[in-house]
């Protein structure tokens, strides 16, 4: 990776590495939102984010993360899905086995993912019925 | 921990009893009764890299501050108050040892190292390098980066301040009231209204960060300038703040 400065963009490579998509699964306790977050930061730098991108992605993971889990952490598992596409790096998380939860953000934390990613929404659901609710964001390098 | 009202009942006339003669006698036993909390707390706190032995060790010296401090005239439960004074030194014991005794010393160089990497380069190109570019600059792969920046993080609050359910403390923390001067900025009296009463917990500088940051759109690098301290200082102290506002702001919700 080394011998490039700019983003692997949308070369043609094995296996689809020229957009990787990763799964995460790991408990939904808080000791684990650090493996969200590497993982997200490791695939950010492919992208070419800044560090002051790569800082806010942090942050953002953390907070919707929590979002999820709650600061106790709960049952079951948190599934994570990073789609990197170019310089977007697209993260979706959800809940598995741990009942149903309906994720919440306070308005303050709305306000700070506004200004930590580009997209973000809590209460997102990968189903055409609205269940198994969860979260997306996405965040571009500038 | 006692939880049997018969037993609490007794411990609360030994309390009396301790602090009209304070006895030793008295004093040990009425530690001896609280020790299951002290371990409960402490292993509350587990799970941080710190040896489970020495946090336990920690939390008896709180646990033996609490004995000794406790009045018994006041309106509140010793384990009420015992949780508050051991939760606190728990909580100084790793704000003291910070993360350096976590991460592993060949990480604490890098990261020092990067650290300045990152504000050379800054000035250099006046934008924010990128992991690749600091990885180049530092002679190590981008993973190395990412992970000495990880553990500069190693101390994060989230769920120090939001201990054991402590609940009703009637000490409080005494929520700042050093709400400094409104600057003015972009954002909107809404944004405000709900921002405002959070940040008035946190110490001044960080709620100068999070301001800069969320209401005038200054990036890290930026702020760092500003401030005069390095990129990574704003990045822990911005971690830190939010993750103390998640415990408050959710603290005041309903139970999820």
């Amino acid at each position: 990776m080394s011998e490039r400065d700019t983003a692997p963009a949308a070369e043609a490579g094995p296996n689809g590495s020229d957009r990787p998509e990763v799964h995460l699964s790991v408990p939904a306790t808080p000791e684990f939102v650090r493996l969200a977050r590497v993982t997200a930061t490791g695939l950010a730098g492919r992208a070419g984010f800044s560090i002051d991108e790569v800082e806010d992605l942090r942050l953002a993971i953390d907070e919707l993360c929590f979002s999820l889990i709650g600061a106790k952490g709960r049952g079951g598992r948190l599934v994570l899905r990073y789609r990197l596409e170019g310089r977007e790096l697209e993260v979706q998380g959800m809940l598995e086995g741990g009942g149903e939860v309906t994720p919440r953000i306070s308005e303050w934390s709305h306000q700070i993912l506004e200004a930590l990613v580009d997209e973000h929404e809590v209460g997102w659901s990968p189903e055409a019925d609205g269940s198994n609710r969860g979260f997306r964001m996405l965040k571009r390098a500038e | 921990m006692a939880t049997d009202p018969v037993r609490r009942a007794e411990l609360r006339v030994k309390f009396a009893e301790f602090a009209a003669d304070r006895t030793p006698e008295l004093r040990a036993e009425l530690i001896e009764a609280h020790v299951g909390l002290a371990e409960y707390l402490a292993r509350r706190f587990g799970n941080r890299g710190e040896p489970l032995d020495d946090l336990i060790q920690v939390a008896s010296i709180g646990l033996l501050k609490a004995v000794d401090r406790f009045d018994p005239e006041r309106a509140v439960e010793f384990s009420t108050y015992a949780t508050h004074t051991i939760v606190g030194e728990l909580k100084r014991h790793f704000r003291d040892k910070g993360w350096a005794v976590r991460a592993p010393r060949r990480m604490q160089e890098l990261y020092l190292r990067i650290g300045k990497i990152i504000s050379t380069a800054s000035q250099e190109m006046g934008r924010s390098p990128t992991v690749a570019e600091i990885a180049k600059e530092a002679e190590v792969t981008e993973e190395e980066v990412l992970e000495a920046l990880e553990a500069g993080q190693a101390y994060r609050f989230a769920s120090l301040d939001a201990p054991a359910g402590s609940g009703g403390d009637e000490s409080g923390d005494t929520v700042g009231s050093q709400m400094g001067s409104a600057d003015s900025g972009l954002v909107d009296a809404e944004r405000r209204a709900t921002m405002d009463p959070l940040l008035a917990t946190l110490p001044a500088r960080e709620q100068s960060i999070l301001r800069l940051r969320f209401y005038e759109d200054l990036t890290q690098s930026e702020i760092a300038d500003r401030l005069g301290i390095s990129q990574m200082h704003v990045s822990r102290l911005l971690s830190r703040s939010l993750a103390k506002l998640r415990t408050e702001a959710s603290a005041g919700e309903l139970p999820a």
